[in-house]
């Protein structure tokens, strides 16, 4: 009953995130007609003695060539996540659990199978990001039938039992409310809504013998005006993922009946934050599907994917709390060779 | 007809197709707590089926504490039983209370046996334990989880029996209130969960 009433809900939160999409996608072609019409007066039109009219068809190729762009990277996008949350989390660098032989692995996916019981649901695959140290999780797929729960290696690494119990739980709120489902589509938008802005970085970047081309003005306009896009497509996945952020908090409590456990997590994080390790940055479009975000805070404040840790924190417990160390208080961790993690590339996950 | 007539027609046929209604549900909804028991059942009848196990594994070490693991294994015997007699006959009052009675006697002989082997660090270094364990804890985390699912599907079955006016169709038709399941917090039944290996 409740879980029909949430996917009512999701199918209206769905409808209102593409009438968004539609009036970003308007303004972004306005703006960029604005912007090109100006540089264009400021390079070539104002000083020519002929009386610098636009060329033929100006206003018609740009909004077309704005749209192939938005519209044709949203398709693209969308057209790749059709694989479903396997392919996507394969992207991000996930791989298939491998129970046998590694007690973390082992107990993190007994945890998806309890915390399927609790949440009602069909068990999601369970997958590890086997290269990254830094605690964090995200869930995704098209439906129950597809959803993926993938963590960290740092996640099996530091957190105890209770506290990957609260992980999970969290992010089996997200499979339950529709939230991977949202959220999925709105890669593709914020993908879309980002390509103006790279080609206009493009154009107006030096080339690699550091040279600035003749449109490099013209590159500069479409990059204020794909800005726009940016923004736009950050105040779409704050506005869809903040609110179910605290929502799936609470869900996690609900269903571990325990506070320490996502708490727990958080606190961790925290620590580790203050001790000055940073998480690598994921893919901005793929902001919004993390347990903790790892950009934000830069911009402005309601262009984050997250609500603050701190803000989290204090709804979790009542009242602030402080950041815990990374030491897990059960199993004495057995001897690992640390080549997992020893691997790990420098550099960030990109999604192309 | 008279215009009467036609009038006590509808109404009756009225109250003839929500008494079928009202049946209808009631039924689903105990066919539903007989289904959650069924999830329970099966996270038992895992439990059972490791305890075994993790005994061959601790009599290795646990040499000169037989006592131990034999009242274990024989807790697990009568559960075992009940639980059967209870699969056989999911909503009867009866062996549900059976059952709940075995598995306390269960979960305390396993939480002595988890009380002993505190004392021998090689049983909790040793690797087939600690899976063994993590995998009994598991289970009991799942056994936990689905008696909630019960319990709120007995909730439901005995909210909707008891209420105005389909509690009229449940006297008729003899739907009585089934039980829930005790609480998963008693110490006894808890302790395997909080030793960690």
């Amino acid at each position: 009953m409740l879980i029909f009433e949430s996917q009512r809900e999701a199918r209206t939160r769905t409808r209102q995130l593409l009438l968004a999409f539609a009036l970003t996608v308007a303004l972004l072609v306005l703006a960029v007609n604005g912007a090109l019409a100006l540089a264009w007066g400021l390079s070539w039109g104002f000083w020519s003695p002929v009386g610098g009219g636009l060329p033929r068809h100006f206003y018609a190729v740009n909004t077309g060539l704005t749209l192939v762009f938005v519209l044709g990277g949203w398709w693209l996008e969308t057209a790749r996540l059709a694989g479903g949350g396997v392919r996507l989390a394969e992207q991000m660098g996930a791989r298939e659990l491998r129970p046998t032989g590694d007690f973390d692995e082992q107990r993190f996916g007994n945890i998806v199978h309890e915390m399927a019981i609790a949440a009602g649901l069909k068990p999601p695959r369970a997958m590890v990001l086997a290269r990254e140290s830094a605690i964090n999780a995200f869930a995704t797929g098209w439906d129950a039938d597809d959803a993926v729960i993938a963590v960290t290696r740092g996640a099996l690494d530091h957190l105890s039992r209770e506290e990957l119990q609260g992980l999970v739980a969290h992010e089996f709120s997200h499979i339950r409310e529709g939230d991977t489902r949202l959220n999925m589509r709105l890669i593709g938008m914020v993908f879309g809504l980002e390509m103006i802005y790279r080609f206009g970085q493009r154009i107006w970047d030096p080339d690699v013998r550091d040279r600035t081309s003749a449109a490099a003005l013209l590159g500069l306009a479409i990059m204020a005006a794909g800005w726009l896009g940016w923004v736009a497509g950050h105040a779409l996945q704050a506005a869809v993922s903040r609110q179910r952020e605290y929502l799936a908090d609470a869900r996690a409590v609900q269903w571990t009946r325990s506070k320490d456990g996502l708490g727990g997590v958080l606190r961790k994080v925290l620590g580790a934050r203050a001790h000055g390790e940073t998480d690598r940055a994921i893919g901005s479009p793929l902001q919004h599907l993390l347990l903790v975000s790892t950009e934000g805070g830069s911009v402005a404040h309601w262009l984050d994917s997250h609500p603050t840790l701190e803000q989290r924190i204090r709804r979790i417990y009542g009242r602030p709390m402080g950041p815990l160390p990374l030491a897990r208080g059960d199993a004495p961790a057995p001897p690992r060779t640390g080549s997992d993690t020893a691997a790990a590339a420098p550099g960030g996950w990109t999604l192309s | 007809m008279s215009m009467t007539t036609w009038v006590l027609l509808a109404v009756g046929l009225l109250v003839i197709f929500w008494a079928v209604g009202a049946y209808n549900r009631l039924v689903r909804l105990k066919n539903a707590i007989a289904n959650a028991f069924g999830q329970i059942d099966v996270q038992l009848k895992r439990r059972y089926d490791l305890i075994p196990n993790l005994v061959e594994v601790a009599r290795q070490y646990l040499a000169h504490e037989s006592q131990t693991l034999e009242a274990v294994i024989a807790a697990r015997n009568q559960a075992q039983k009940a639980e059967q007699a209870a699969a056989g006959n999911p909503l009867s009052a009866g062996a549900l209370g059976a059952l709940a009675g075995a598995e306390q006697l269960l979960g305390g002989a396993m939480g002595r046996l988890f009380a002993v082997a505190e004392a021998y660090p090689d049983l909790k270094a040793d690797q087939t334990m600690r899976e063994l364990s993590e995998e009994l804890a598991s289970t009991e985390n799942r056994i936990g989880f689905a008696r909630q699912a019960y319990n709120d599907h007995v909730l439901e079955f005995n909210d909707a029996a008891a209420q105005f006016p389909t509690l009229i169709v449940a006297r008729l038709f003899n739907f009585v209130p089934q039980a829930m399941l005790a609480s998963t917090t008693s110490d006894a039944e808890r302790a395997p969960v909080k030793v960690s290996f």
